[in-house]
């Protein structure tokens, strides 16, 4: 049978929305919180006992320098397997799998995406001045631009964004 | 540019790679992070005082000291943590540095918790001297204690120079700077000095002994003559509460504190880059000076030590 001859669906890229980037976001930290950094719950249960209240917390992680340095130690080595979990994973193949649930993507505004260029959006994970300061900072850029990019986005020269088309 | 492809087999291949990644960063953080993180739990600390009493930390592979520095932290962390309720000093040391001794007693002193001292094996001068400031001291009816004096006992070898015709050049500024250097001999004066500073520490020793037990200082005084005592005459003594071990000890804390007592260990363990350091550092040391100094003691070297 004869098929119509109907006109392509016409697609572009646009900024990714910003409820898609965060749930987005939610998934891989669930993922990397369940696969990679469970190994470390060990860690933070001997530190911590479990019937401790949070002042308690507070007070003994007060009580030593030894104890504020080793967090620091285990917070690091947490947060470069983090990068380095959306590092191989936006350099092969461009998205995370929170990204590919969520049909969005990272794009270069040059021609292709590079190491340096992802780096630099994972900055924000590191736990160390001056780098906390993006954990405010860094999100709230999103709602303030029209493309809906990170500032470390913005510095790194990169964007998320989704395919739209037109009915 | 259209959505790339989405390739599941190397998802899962980046994620069992971090996973085990995160595995061995945790072992290694273990390994080389240095802190003890066993001991957190629990409502009773035990806290070891093992070996030579030092202000310095000189345990190797084999021999274990205490250093002063890392038992006071230990105390005063046991001390803010609201879970612990009492402390158990488990002693087994002959003591050592006055100095060192008496930073831990201070500290057991200060310390809010119950404090409990069970002498093991051995605990005598400084180590009894720490022993004496806790609530309650137990030991075993054949320990070890007392021996509540000062030694500075040194080797003097000028005659073993002057056989291998080594003279000792003395350059002083100032009458008294070499006193107790062993290459030379000490003259009557000198040694009056020395005996005087060794008197006036035992003096103060007995007295700390005597407040902390609530003790007459004369009575203290008169046992004061670094003879040791079992554990059994200790307690006729009174310089020992309790005769037992950690059995009593614990009983002691449950009933004053109405609490079961739940023991953990507070024990600062050494990193491997600690105990390589020290092992690489003393060799440096040997090599450096070679086998000549390597032959005396690092301490009969640098001069007298005090020691309780």
């Amino acid at each position: 049978m004869p098929r119509l001859n109907l006109p392509k669906e016409k697609t572009f890229t646009g900024p990714a929305l910003i409820w898609k980037r965060i749930a987005a976001f939610f998934i891989d930290m669930i993922i990397v919180n369940i696969v990679v950094l469970f190994p470390f719950r060990a860690l933070f249960r001997n530190i911590i006992p479990k019937d401790y209240s949070f002042s308690e917390a507070y007070k003994l992680l007060g009580s030593s320098s030894n104890y504020a340095s080793y967090i620091s130690s285990v917070s690091f080595a947490m947060s470069i397997l983090v990068i380095l979990y959306f590092f191989m994973m936006e350099r092969k193949m461009s998205q995370t799998i929170g990204k590919m649930m969520m049909k969005i993507y990272v794009v270069s505004d040059n021609k292709e995406l590079k190491a340096w260029q992802l780096l630099a959006r994972s900055l924000v994970f590191l736990p160390v001045f001056p780098f906390v300061l993006l954990w405010a900072v860094d999100p709230l850029f999103m709602f303030f631009t029209k493309t809906n990019q990170r500032l470390t986005e913005i510095l790194g020269k990169t964007r998320v964004v989704e395919m739209y088309t037109l009915q | 540019m259209g959505q790339p492809p989405f390739r599941w087999g190397y998802a899962i291949f980046v994620l069992l790679m971090l996973g085990l990644l995160g595995f061995i960063t945790v072992g290694v953080l273990s390994l080389f992070a240095g802190v003890d993180v066993e001991s957190l739990g629990g409502n009773v600390a035990l806290i070891p005082i093992e070996g030579i009493i030092a202000g310095t930390d000189d345990s190797g592979f084999f021999e274990t000291t205490t250093n002063s520095l890392d038992t006071v932290e230990l105390i005063e962390k046991a001390g803010k943590n609201p879970g612990i309720k009492a402390i158990i000093l488990e002693i087994n040391s002959p003591g050592g540095s006055a100095v060192a001794s008496e930073e831990i007693a201070n500290a057991v002193r200060k310390t809010n918790k119950t404090t409990v001292a069970w002498v093991r094996e051995i605990g005598t001068s400084g180590a009894y001297w720490i022993a004496s400031s806790a609530d309650h001291v137990v030991a075993n009816r054949v320990s070890i204690t007392g021996s509540i004096g000062v030694i500075a006992s040194y080797l003097e070898f000028p005659g073993l120079l002057e056989r291998y015709n080594v003279t000792y050049q003395r350059m002083v500024s100032g009458k008294y700077k070499d006193l107790g250097s062993p290459y030379r001999e000490m003259t009557q004066e000198e040694k009056a000095i020395f005996q005087q500073s060794l008197d006036d520490i035992r003096d103060y020793f007995v007295s700390e002994v005597a407040k902390n037990r609530n003790l007459n200082k004369k009575d203290v005084d008169k046992i004061a003559n670094g003879l040791f005592y079992l554990g059994a005459e200790a307690k006729e003594l009174g310089l020992v509460d309790e005769l037992g071990g950690k059995d009593e000890a614990v009983r002691y804390i449950e009933k004053k504190e109405g609490i079961k007592a739940d023991i953990v260990e507070y024990k600062k363990e050494k990193t491997l880059l600690e105990v390589l350091s020290k092992v690489l550092g003393r060799q440096s040391f040997f090599v450096g000076k070679g086998i000549g100094s390597s032959l005396f003691d690092r301490k009969i070297a640098s001069g007298i030590g005090i020691n309780t």
